[in-house]
């Protein structure tokens, strides 16, 4: 009887009423987790036009939020059939992320959705462009080189987070997220588009986007704290029921 | 739930992509001309084979019959172009040649990711337009003519009247 009575709680721990026993209290780790968004990091070695890294950090606020954040800087030359422009900056996303997984025992994995705000600063150089001519009697204008920059530009959106994380060893953690964003502001350019935004990646008609990271990260706990157990208040024909198990 | 999400992400990409890849707006326009009956300045009036072909050019624009509203392209590459218009072209006796030459300065502005960029033209005031007998004279058919506006920006509207 002892062992289905373990078993049974340790498969529902959070549900079954602790009984005054020997068992121990459960805790969990609390602290901050830093990493590097791999995706970022590789890209820039095989896609020649492409520079960037994206450095992440998430602090445990609670059993189920975590404060979350990412500092990026990216270079990226984009090369349309019309246009080819190099966007280079700088940005910053933060928020926060809603753990939905329910973990077995001590377990520290993370399915979780979430929000940021990110900001980012950037320019914009038009390194070439086409004249688009649809009546081309006199024939096509050649590729007009510009190299014409520019500088202080902002954009600010929300990204909507979906996202997991594993622990594959002690303290080490991989994990990738989905993310829709929306523009909220920008400062666009005179004569020119934002049509890349470091850290909110290409920018669509109707202001959607999406974006990816693949991160492999640290844990540094800092503390433990003990979970309370929630006090249910069941009827006592239903204890009675249990223990006749 | 989780094949929910990434099919409303998928769909999110595409309908992205679809939309600004195709160049659907307007970009570089042409002059704008309708023909107006001297006679009878309010009236339109069709021409009736009308050849046009650009100064120097090996083969003709178009010919134009039955309608009163032509459009011509301009040059991209440079400031001027110069048009021969040989109206009743068909007829060996009643083939008449004037030209038109349109001089302007060019500026490029942007128009969106899958367009780049389009020529708008601002003729010259005065001298935008220039009208000129053939080498040979055989009596201007056109007889006058009205810019309406030196802004050439949009196809939605008339830049040039011709009587005749």
């Amino acid at each position: 009887m002892l062992l289905v009575w373990l078993s049974f709680s340790g498969n529902a721990q959070e549900k079954a009423p602790i009984a005054k026993d020997s068992l121990k209290p459960k805790t969990e780790r609390y602290g901050l987790r830093v990493g590097v968004d791999l995706f970022k990091l590789t890209r820039s070695f095989y896609e020649e036009d492409y520079r960037g890294i994206e450095l992440v950090g998430d602090y445990r606020l609670t059993r189920k939020h975590f404060l979350a954040a990412e500092i990026g800087n990216e270079d990226k030359t984009v090369d349309e059939d019309q246009l080819n422009f190099t966007t280079e900056g700088t940005y910053i996303k933060v928020g926060f992320d809603y753990n939905t997984y329910q973990n077995w025992l001590d377990m520290e994995n993370i399915i979780s959705v979430g929000l940021r705000y990110g900001v980012s600063s950037f320019s914009q150089t038009l390194n070439s462009y086409q004249i688009y001519n649809p009546n081309p009697y006199f024939g096509q204008s050649p590729l007009i080189i510009s190299g014409e920059k520019f500088s202080g530009l902002s954009a600010q959106w929300v990204e909507v987070v979906a996202g997991m994380k594993a622990e594959v060893f002690n303290n080490v953690f991989v994990g990738f997220s989905f993310r829709l964003n929306r523009l909220m502001t920008q400062n666009k350019p005179n004569g020119f588009d934002n049509l890349y935004i470091p850290g909110y990646n290409r920018t669509y008609n109707g202001e959607f986007g999406v974006g990816f990271n693949y991160t492999v990260s640290y844990f540094i706990p800092l503390y433990k704290a003990t979970v309370k157990a929630k006090e249910k208040k069941e009827p006592k024909s239903k204890k009675k029921k249990k223990k006749a198990n | 739930m989780k094949k929910i999400l990434l099919l409303l992400l998928a769909a999110f990409t595409f309908s992205g992509c679809e939309k600004d890849d195709i160049c659907t707006d307007e970009t570089t326009p042409q002059l704008v001309i309708e023909f107006y009956d001297v006679s009878n300045p309010t009236t339109l009036k069709n021409v009736a084979g009308l050849k046009i072909t650009g100064d120097g050019m090996p083969t003709e624009l178009n010919t134009f019959s039955g309608v009163s509203t032509i459009k011509l392209p301009l040059d991209v590459t440079g400031d001027s172009v110069k048009y021969s218009m040989i109206l009743n072209s068909s007829s060996p006796t009643n083939a008449n040649e004037d030209f038109l030459q349109f001089n302007y300065a060019r500026n490029n502005v942007y128009v969106s990711r899958a367009c780049g960029y389009r020529t708008i033209f601002e003729l010259n005031s005065p001298g935008g337009v220039i009208h000129t007998d053939s080498a040979t004279p055989d009596l201007l058919w056109i007889q006058s003519f009205d810019v309406q506006t030196t802004t050439i920006d949009t196809e939605n509207e008339i830049h040039l009247k011709i009587y005749f």
